[in-house]
Order: structure tokens, then sequence, then C-alpha cells
């Protein structure tokens, strides 16, 4: 079982990593992506925009060590999900864009055939952080060591008080 | 009953140091999960602060030396390089970025019919360039291109600044390899008949910068996500699949026109 959620917090930390790190270098580009989904007031997307990235690879990193693995699966299940609206939100109005999601973002001619592929994606992914929300304990976790003795509460680590 | 006592007294004693032994395990409990929280708090303070100094490190612009957050002298509508009447009944906006394949196509097809319609007094022409492709270019030639066709417009007026334009599109770079340099635009620039030494320290030092950034900013707020895009009147020229965005721009000019 600790293999599979070790597994479990590379992949969608890593894709976390990934994606955030390629927005990082043109914060800008990010604000624009968000904006091209026409979906949040003009108010809050350059905060939406410049905050994404971060938490994006916070989340990641966070994920990767296994720190606090059941919080952080949390959010990014959360993310996932919203993200998933996003563009589901995005096909159903015939908007073109590209997702942005890992970069970029604006128009793009292709988008209507990439926007399957991208849902089915993140799906998967919500699923993963789903199933690590449930069973956050895994191998090589920074969460194991700050456990160590069975006198303390672990609710905040997930695993199961005795 | 001495026996018995002591029996009593043994009982207390033993239920005194369990209590003790209960109390001490108490406090260290307390103290490991505040040992923990503290622990967790400072690691996950530790991660944001780390990916938001990275962030704040990649990040380019800012006004620097030698920058200016003001629009260059001669701009129109604050982001637009402008030919034909300012009381031209009609304007043309076309927003496109140096680097963008389609916007060098559009040029080509549009750019002598468009001097025509601006000559003739009843359209004026706004070139709004933006600069969103940075990506595409190995020297983030996009924003160097846009800056560049500031200096000029500031230095040399709208004519020269056309002529410069036109020059940058009919040499536009590839995708994904470098762009045109610095001195190549110069020289392209004072082909055009700008004034060398004027544009030079400028065009180096990305004077209008922060202005290209903001010009990206409004073409975005306005809620458009490619280049090339053409409004006339402020009106967004539609291209369904398969139609041509300058058969289509001719055609809302020409109505236009009528009204």
């Amino acid at each position: 079982m600790g293999w599979i959620g070790f597994a479990a917090r590379l992949l969608v930390g890593g894709v976390w990593i990934v994606a955030g790190a390629l927005k990082l270098p043109d914060l800008d580009a990010s604000v624009r992506a968000v904006r091209a989904y026409q979906l949040l007031p003009e108010a809050v997307v350059p905060a939406v925009g410049y905050a994404l990235p971060v938490i994006e690879v916070a989340i990641g990193i966070m994920l990767v060590v296994g720190l606090l693995v059941r919080y952080n699966a949390a959010v990014s299940a959360v993310l996932f999900l919203a993200f998933v609206i996003g563009i589901a939100s995005a096909w159903a109005r015939g908007l073109q864009i590209d997702c942005g999601c890992f970069g970029g973002g604006g128009y793009d001619v292709d988008a209507t055939e990439k926007y399957p592929w991208e849902i089915a994606r993140d799906l998967g992914l919500l699923f993963v952080s789903l199933w690590l929300v449930r069973r956050p304990r895994s191998q090589w976790a920074l969460d194991n060591r700050l456990v160590h003795d069975g006198t303390t509460d672990r609710t905040m680590t997930g695993e199961p008080s005795r | 009953m001495s026996k018995k006592q002591s029996k009593a007294t043994k009982q207390a004693n033993m239920q005194r140091a369990s209590e003790r032994a209960a109390a001490i395990r108490a406090e260290h409990e307390r103290k490991e999960r505040r040992s923990r929280t503290i622990v967790v708090a400072a690691s996950v303070i530790a991660v944001l602060l780390v990916v938001v100094a990275i962030a704040w490190g990649l990040q380019q612009g800012g006004a620097g030396e030698g920058q200016t957050s003001s629009p260059p002298d001669n701009v129109v509508d604050e982001y637009a390089l402008a030919i034909g009447d300012d009381a031209a009944p009609v304007t043309v906006t076309v927003y496109e970025d140096l680097m963008c394949p389609y916007c060098g196509l559009f040029e080509q097809a549009s750019s002598e019919r468009l001097k025509e319609y601006a000559d003739s007094g009843d359209v004026q022409v706004r070139y709004h360039v933006v600069s969103f492709l940075d990506g595409k270019s190995s020297d983030r030639y996009s924003t160097r291109a846009a800056n560049a066709i500031g200096v000029v417009l500031d230095t040399a007026g709208p004519e020269v600044a056309v002529e410069f334009h036109d020059a940058l599109f009919a040499n536009q770079p590839e995708e994904g390899g470098a762009g045109i340099s610095d001195e190549q635009m110069i020289d392209l620039a004072v082909g055009a008949g700008a004034d060398e030494e004027a544009i030079t320290g400028p065009i180096e030092d990305l004077k209008f910068e922060p202005w290209v950034e903001n010009a990206t900013d409004a073409w975005s707020k306005a809620g458009f996500t490619g280049t090339p895009t053409v409004t006339v009147n402020d009106e967004k020229v539609e291209v369904e699949g398969g139609e041509d965005l300058f058969a289509n721009t001719e055609q809302a000019i020409e109505e236009a026109l009528k009204n």
C-alpha cells in the first residue's frame, strides 16, 4: 500500500511542479490564460493568474516530499475539479482557447480537439488526488517522521489514531 | 490494623505516582504536538517562500534603467501606431505580434490596401502591437520588436514607423530561432527614415518595454486571445472556419463606409 501512495505522490506532485514551473517565468501570460476562460471577474483575474503557478509548484513539492499529504492532496483535487469545470465550460461555450495547463494559453485553432483529452487527463489526476486524501500514508514521506511515536494524535497526517 | 492502614497508604501512593506519570505523559504529548505544528508550519511557509522567491527572480520587466512607462510620442489611442486622418469616420485596429506568422501573412495580404484606405481620408488604420510570443524566439524578439516600433514612432513619427513596421514583417524571423538582432532592426529603421543616433540607445535599453506590457494587457483585457485580431469601429471582425481575415476585414470596412 505504501508504494502505491508513493507513486501517486510522485505522479501528481510531479505534474504540479512541471505545470507550475513552466508558468513561473511569464506570470503575465498566466494572467492572460486565466482571463481567456472568461469565467472570473476582472477584479480577481490577476490575483488568480499570479498565485496559481506558485501554489501549483508548492503543492507539487510538498506532495513529492510527502509533507501534509492529506491536505495537499485535497487542495490538488479541488484544483483539478476547478480545471475540469473551466475546460468543460470553455468547450461548451465554443471558446477556442489553449487550456494554459502547462504555460501558454490564449487562442488555439485545435482547441476543440484537445478539450476531451485535457478533461480526461485532469479527471485521472483528480482521481489519484482523491485516493491520496483517503490513504495519505505512503513510503518515504516526511509525514512519517512527524508521527514517530504512538502517543500523539495522527489526524494531521491522516494516519488512523489507535 | 496497621497492615490495613499501610495498604491504604500504599494504594494512595501508587495512585499519586500514576497521576504524576499521566501528567508527565500529557505534558510530553502537548510539547510534541506543539513542536510538530511548528515544524509543519515552518516547512509549508519555507516551501511557499522559496517558490515565490523563484517566481520573483524569473520575472522580467518593471521600469529598469533607461526605461519609461510613459507611451511614445505620436501614439494614437495610447497604444497604436496610426496612419490616416484622426477624424476619419472609420477606424480599423489591427492587433498583431511581430513574431506571429499569421500576422505576417495578414500583412502581406492587407498592407497595401489598408494604406489606400488611409490615403482616402475615410479610414484611420491603427496598428496595436502586442508582445505575448517572447517564448517563440530565443531572444525575446516579440518584446524587442514592439519596443523598437515604439522608439521609431517616438523619434520619427508614424509615417517612418509604419515603413519600419512593414520592413520588420517583410523580414519576419522563423519561430523557434533567434529574432532580428537589435543592429539589424536599427538598420531597417534607418532605412525607413529614422535617425540612427536617436534610436540606438532606446532600442538597446528597451525604453518602452513597460508600454509594450501595458499594450499587451489592454489587448488581453479587451477580451482578445489571439493575433492577428482586427476590429472595424471597435467591432471584432469574425472569421469562421476557412474564411479569410482580410476578405472579411475589407467587407466590414466597406459596410462601415456606407453608414
